[in-house]
């Protein structure tokens, strides 16, 4: 409990240094919001018009606790450009994006842990020489890459088995689900294979260092077959490592689906920060990275909770944590 | 056989016993554990070998199974999920389509037309859900629009409209002359987007409901044009709507949903007023997909019907297809690079012509898929006063090196310049140029940034060397005669002569003057004309009625149908 609350306040601490932090690299960026709109055939008495119309004429501290006092209640602003709420701006983005991480996530563990026990079990040199090649190559090839290689067997219309939608998102959203998850397949599979890789690399290293534990020879002692002896108890020990694994890579993948989403054309949260930035929507951008960087640090918290439940050795000793 | 499986069934039952003992060592501490992991190491391999192999030879028979099953299920859920999906698709095509999709490149980033820049915004929404005052067809011509008619007094100050009557906006209400003069004030007052380029207009009245007077301040030449664009747009008085993210208008269109990231989804407007202009689709859905081959994937898979642009370089594949029709269209696209005409090293005359003579144009245009034109000077060929410059500066390296010999410099003692640009127009253009100019002793470096930078470093601060820019707007050459806009370009003629293009009562004279002012701000060479973007158009066999010319500034949408062809 100690630790929890400890956790906790940490977790709130680290969330007002990035306010900050956010808020103040933001405004090193040269150009703003107002020239945007203003255009290029603007005038700059039209641009101080329209800066003083938005509220950026007021000073930085003012701004800055106009932000973080909305933020504490909950209000994270309105887009200045295209009027929206940025809370609905990001939950109509996020509503493309996790769903995709989600599937990607159950696609890397799929491949990655069953692939991963395998090249440890198998019983062949030579399979085993085989999964260790596909595991590097899995790693090594760029998900862009892959990607359009999906797109060119599987894309409808342009691939060779033109089964699977590859551009966009259906225009009944969730509405239509079996539509809405056709259209993730195919990213999801992009992003999820080469994390699968490394997920793959991961759990055959956790295995091969169980396989001469004690743990894992009094099982066998006991009469458990080394398959069983390695599945059954060495996989178990591995569980808190696999989850932190996990949950990085869960991490890595909001910004690392970007990519894919912008070859897939799906509207997520990579396309809407690309927009917001480059349109120097600054209330919109630093409420969005606020709440990503937020997330990052939550699932930081999860992981670290899930750890002290798979393995009860860690709360005897909070200091090390 | 028998034996093998009473041995799996006993290790089976004591298992959860063994996973217990594990744990309950694991608990007793660590420490003891790690002399021991060597010696059972050896003692693995030697003891299990027999119960191994047992075990190995049960496994090796169940796996594969699984595998295969696993397989299975995949492979039958994936052809489902196919199947549906086709059988939706079918269901979903009747053979006159009620809707379609058509892909451009740049989205509006908000629906508000009276604040927010960018021409996809005139683009998409003049003429299909706000129209204007008078309206403009594809040869870049003022027509009747919500007027009429109209009459323009003998000293060019007064200019009298006849509206049309019946007419309403999409929700509903009726709009007259008071409508039309109120929005055109409340450009005036507002300063809103482009209400600078109608300057000269001081007050607009409606003496009656049907009939809109405009007052001129001193006579433009481009009054009525400009009124075709967004400063003649006619806004409903009496509505209150957020007009970021929805618009009431009078066109045949009205937005059913928009959304800055994938698309704008246009439905015909029930309450339409006219009947030249009833959209003819029920439903179109404008998609954005600024990368090119996700744009162009989304064609040919289907999601989109027609393509406006599609990269000059990928339009091989589509037109050997026979699916497809590709046509390049010309507009007012021009990109320029400018020269800092105040600068402290542009602002030396012989170094910029050296620049425009070095410029190899056919080699860029070529590279770029060989559909755009070249343009010698500041108007475009769809714009009046436009005339066949590029002879004034052909691509000539001898004499760029000479004039840059004159200045000063060589190959062997460069002039350094920085050319500053936009990450939107890709980094090929910068890396042909630096490659050119190195040629004649420019060494050049290029420096991609954000818009948004570019628009505060050159645009207002005036601060580059070389800039590169699509001035995509029509009827823009009165930027040459303001000496504070980024070009600095200061040359009292051409003010003087664009005055009397202004003034001119009859469209001859005025195209003349600004023959003159084009030519002689093109001899002053305070900027190269790259190339006038040619937009290449893709639409599939069975769409009709889509504008050929100035698809990137005025975009009708009534007139597209779709029927698929049937194969």
């Amino acid at each position: 409990m100690r630790y929890l609350i400890r956790r906790l306040v940490l977790f709130v601490a680290a969330l007002f240094g990035l306010s900050l932090l956010v808020f103040v690299a933001l405004r090193i960026l040269p150009g703003d919001v107002a020239s945007v709109m203003a255009g290029t055939n603007a005038t700059p008495e039209r641009v101080a018009a329209l800066r003083s119309q938005m509220g950026l004429d007021r000073p930085y501290p003012r701004q800055y606790a106009d932000w973080l006092s909305g933020l504490m209640r909950g209000d994270m602003g309105v887009s200045a450009i295209s009027g929206r709420s940025v809370a609905s701006q990001i939950g109509l983005h996020a509503s493309i994006t996790m769903p995709l991480i989600v599937l990607s996530l159950i696609v890397a563990l799929g491949v990655g842990i069953p692939l991963g026990c395998q090249a440890v079990l198998a019983t062949h040199a030579r399979v085993r020489g085989v999964l260790h090649a596909l595991a590097i190559i899995g790693g090594a090839v760029p998900a862009l890459w892959g990607g359009l290689l999906l797109i060119m067997l599987f894309g409808r219309g342009v691939g060779l088995m033109g089964v699977l939608p590859s551009q966009g998102f259906p225009d009944a959203g969730w509405r239509d689900p079996a539509a809405a998850i056709a259209a993730l397949i195919l990213p999801a599979v992009a992003t999820g294979l080469v994390a699968g890789a490394a997920i793959m690399r991961y759990t055959r290293a956790c295995l091969m260092s169980m396989e001469d534990s004690d743990a894992v020879a009094m099982a066998m002692a006991c009469g458990m077959t080394r398959r069983q002896a390695m599945l059954g108890v060495g996989l178990r020990l591995s569980a808190a490592q696999l989850v932190s694994v996990a949950g990085l890579t869960f991490a890595q993948m909001v910004t690392g689906v970007m990519v894919v989403e912008s070859l897939f054309n799906l509207p997520g949260l990579g396309a809407m920060l690309i927009n917001d930035v480059g349109n120097r929507d600054l209330v919109a951008v630093q409420s969005e990275l606020f709440l990503l960087a937020a997330f990052f640090l939550l699932l930081g918290v999860l992981v670290d909770m899930v750890h002290h439940v798979l393995d009860p050795r860690l709360g005897e000793q909070p200091e090390e944590v | 056989m028998v034996q093998s499986n009473g041995a799996h069934g006993m290790s089976d039952a004591t298992e959860t016993d063994t996973t217990a003992q594990a744990t309950a060592r694991q608990e007793r501490g660590e420490e003891n554990q790690q002399p021991r992991v060597a010696a059972d190491a050896s003692t693995n391999v030697s003891t299990d070998a027999s119960l191994n192999a047992h075990a190995k030879q049960r496994k090796s028979g169940r796996k594969p199974i699984i595998w295969v099953i696993a397989a299975l299920v995949i492979v039958a859920l994936v052809a489902c999920c196919a199947i549906v999906q086709t059988h939706a698709r079918k269901a979903a095509t009747p053979t006159a389509s009620e809707s379609i999709a058509i892909g451009i490149k740049l989205a509006p980033v908000s629906l508000d037309i009276r604040n927010q820049s960018g021409s996809a915004l005139e683009q998409l929404l003049i003429g299909n859900v706000y129209e204007a005052l008078v309206s403009r067809n594809s040869n870049n011509e003022v027509e009747p629009g919500l007027a009429k008619s109209w009459t323009i007094s003998d000293d060019g100050l007064t200019y009298t409209f006849k509206l049309n009557t019946h007419m309403r906006f999409s929700n509903g209400d009726t709009l007259d002359a008071t409508d039309v003069a109120w929005s055109i004030n409340q450009l005036k007052a507002k300063q809103y987007y482009n209400s600078d380029q109608v300057e000269n207009l001081k007050q607009a009245s409606a003496p009656d409901a049907t009939t809109v007077k405009l007052t001129l301040s001193k006579p433009d030449a481009n009054m009525l044009w400009y009124l075709s664009g967004r400063p003649g747009l006619v806004f409903d008085k009496d509505a209150r709507y957020d007009a970021k993210t929805t618009a009431i208008g009078s066109g045949p269109y009205l937005v059913k949903s928009f959304d800055s990231s994938s698309k704008l989804v246009l439905q015909a407007n029930p309450n339409y007023w006219g009947s030249a202009h009833k959209a003819r689709t029920n439903t179109v859905t404008v998609r954005f997909l600024p990368d090119d081959n996700a744009a162009f994937n989304a064609l040919t898979s289907g999601d989109v019907q027609v393509l406006s642009p599609v990269n000059a370089n990928m339009t091989g594949k589509l037109k050997s297809s026979g699916k497809y029709t590709v046509k390049a269209t010309d507009g007012s696209d021009k990109f320029v690079l400018a020269f800092n005409c105040t600068g402290a090293k542009t602002s030396d005359k012989r170094v910029r012509q050296a620049i425009r003579y070095a410029i190899n144009h056919k080699e860029i245009i070529a590279s770029r898929g060989g559909v755009d034109a070249a343009l010698g000077g500041p108007i475009p060929s769809v714009d009046p006063g436009y005339e066949d410059l590029t002879g004034l500066y052909p691509y000539n390296p001898t004499k760029a090196k000479e004039l840059m010999r004159q200045a000063g410099y060589s190959t062997s003692h460069p002039l350094k310049l920085t050319l500053t640009y936009a990450n939107v127009y890709g980094s090929e253009l910068g890396e042909q140029l630096r490659s050119q100019l190195s040629r004649i002793g420019i060494d050049l470096s290029v420096n991609t940034v954000e818009f948004s930078t570019w628009l505060q470093d050159v645009h207002a601060n005036g601060d580059y060397d070389l800039s590169l820019v699509d001035h995509a707007e029509s009827h823009d050459f009165y930027k040459w005669t303001q000496p504070d806009y980024y070009y600095h370009y200061d040359n009292p003629q051409v003010q003087a002569l664009y005055g009397k293009a202004l003034a001119a009562t009859n469209d001859k004279d005025s195209a003349r003057y600004l023959k003159q002012a084009a030519r002689m701000v093109s001899e002053d060479a305070p900027a190269d004309w790259l190339f006038a973007y040619r937009v290449s158009v893709a639409q599939v066999k069975g769409v009709t009625g889509f504008p050929s010319r100035l698809t990137q500034s005025v975009l009708p949408l009534w007139k597209v149908a779709y029927t698929p062809v049937t194969a």
